[in-house]
């Protein structure tokens, strides 16, 4: 594991433009659709909705991020022909993109950075001012897990049929808008439903976090996100665990995601 | 190489890009539409048209106002991408040599065989919005909401061809197309006004924005969406300022380009 770590934090130098370039654009591109959605926000309630919308945007980043960072790099490796080399070795290959996590925080946490600085340039408003940091914390580790479970699941799919990656960029950017809902928002016997679907319960701990919603269903969102976050990672182990003995058994085809 | 070929050549490939990337054409088709649901969406969960309409100080309809506003950046930024992104494509595929070292300019195989790909893009985006837009608006409402638009889109192309030649030859000097591409188009984008409106901006950026040809293409496709007939002094304006900046920007690039793809052959930067 010390020589993935050593791998993925030497690559993330070498690369370090391509990186620069990642976290400038992917900030300006959501800094762009964001404008336009605040236009319709009165005055007076603009930085509570800019904070709200400012911390969905992070947590939609990190799905994002994780899922082509981690599962699309699948293509890369299965294009330079490490699989095999690692499967001989007897090191799965699933193990090497673990230290993607490395590249993809990187990114994660420089685009959260500049995009801060980017609304408090334009709006004036403290976005990292936070009033329940712990419940923050826990909401963004669960989402974490999840997305990198999804990473990783999409990673062992893509060893065997391809991904297109403009179809899970139009998924992920279905996901921002179920984020984007406030709960009180729907009809108190579709809010434990709504809390069900991935992602949506850890953004929910999140959006309390900041204030930006009212405190409620605290408790279910907690034991909801981790019931999600556990299915997700046992399916994401599963996936890789198949995939794995799919490749043993069929050898590596060069599909990967694209 | 006759120009005419050059054009040929480039109708032929967007064909067979279509017809060989089936989910790249579907994305096109899609992509324009979830911008604008997202947007919109997200729009009226934090607000209301009455607080959009305050912010913008016009009486405008949002839904109009963010159609124009997506089909005008949906093709400024094909224009930008499209001739400046096929230096990298080029370059990835190993062709970049051999455009270089053709009879014709660099930037002008660039821009001929480009054309066709954004008359065809804009044409396919136009005829999706079209039946919202004629729903929305009636037929000769909506008729004359879409001819704004187009005109918008096919003036906006002429400077921005200009604009994004200068572009390549900046991207070709450079060698690191790639890495300034991806975060140069949306702040073009940004500074010129495509979801919020450029006046709306701080005065440095207002500043900037002036020059760039991709904000009168939006504006003028934005003027769609006034709540009654907009003034025809703004739309003349407008396209004076287009017609204005296509002979700068054609003319700054036929200067600049030679020297540019000069510096490139020099360097072996291919």
């Amino acid at each position: 594991m010390k020589a993935v770590l050593y791998l993925h934090t030497i690559r993330l130098w070498r690369y370090k433009w391509s990186f620069l370039n990642m976290i400038l654009s992917e900030a300006a591109w959501v800094f762009l659709f964001v404008l336009g959605s605040l236009l319709f926000v009165p005055k007076e309630q603009l930085t509570t909705v800019v904070k709200g919308a400012f911390w969905v945007i992070v947590a939609w980043s990190m799905i994002s991020n994780f899922s082509s960072l981690v599962g699309g790099w699948m293509r890369f490796f299965i294009s330079i022909g490490m699989v095999e080399e690692h499967l001989l070795r007897g090191f799965s290959p699933f193990k090497t993109l673990l230290g993607r996590l490395v590249t993809g925080s990187t990114v994660i946490i420089s685009s959260l950075l500049f995009m801060a600085v980017l609304v408090k340039g334009a709006f004036n408003v403290d976005l990292l001012t936070v009033d329940q940091i712990a419940l923050l914390i826990i909401g963004m580790a669960l989402l974490a897990i999840e997305s990198l479970s999804y990473g990783f699941t999409v990673a062992a799919i893509s060893m065997r049929t391809s991904v297109p990656g403009n179809l899970l960029e139009i998924l992920n950017l279905g996901v921002i808008g179920l984020m984007m809902i406030p709960i009180h928002s729907l009809p108190e016997r579709t809010r434990l439903i709504y809390l069900c679907i991935p992602y949506t319960a850890p953004s929910h701990l999140v959006k309390i976090a900041i204030s930006s919603v009212p405190p409620e269903l605290v408790r279910e969102a907690l034991i909801l996100s981790t019931m999600v976050c556990v299915t997700m990672l046992i399916f994401a182990i599963l996936a890789m665990k198949l995939a794995n003995l799919w490749i043993k058994k069929n050898g590596v085809k060069a599909i990967g995601f694209w | 190489m006759a120009l005419r070929t050059l054009f040929k050549s480039g109708v032929v490939l967007d064909i067979y890009f279509f017809k060989n990337n089936r989910s790249a054409f579907l994305f096109t088709l899609i992509w324009p539409y979830l911008t604008l649901t997202l947007i919109i969406g997200m729009g009226y969960l934090f607000g209301s048209a009455e607080s959009f309409k305050q912010n913008v100080g016009v009486s405008v309809d949002p839904l109009m106002y963010f159609i124009a506003s997506t089909l005008a950046t949906m093709v400024s930024l094909d224009v930008m991408w499209g001739i400046g992104g096929s230096v990298l494509e080029h370059r990835w595929i190993g062709t970049l040599p051999y455009i270089l070292l053709s009879p014709n300019r660099t930037s002008i195989t660039l821009v001929l065989t480009y054309i066709p790909r954004y008359l065809l893009n804009a044409g396919i985006q136009l005829a999706e919005f079209a039946p919202l837009i004629f729903v929305v608006e009636g037929f000769y409402g909506g008729l004359f909401r879409l001819s704004i638009v187009i005109l918008a889109i096919t003036l906006g192309m002429l400077p921005l061809l200009g604009f994004s030649a200068l572009f390549t030859s900046f991207l070709l000097s450079i060698k690191e197309e790639s890495n300034v591409l991806g975060w140069l188009n949306p702040l073009i984008l940004l500074f010129s006004g495509a979801f919020y409106p450029a006046y709306l901006l701080p005065r440095w950026a207002r500043i900037i924005s002036k020059a760039l040809p991709s904000t009168y293409t939006i504006e003028l496709a934005r003027l769609s969406a006034i709540i009654g007939s907009p003034e025809l002094r703004k739309i003349t304006l407008l396209i004076g300022a287009l017609v204005a900046m296509s002979v700068i920007y054609n003319s700054a690039s036929g200067l600049l380009i030679q020297a540019g793809e000069r510096k490139a052959m020099r360097k072996g930067a291919i």
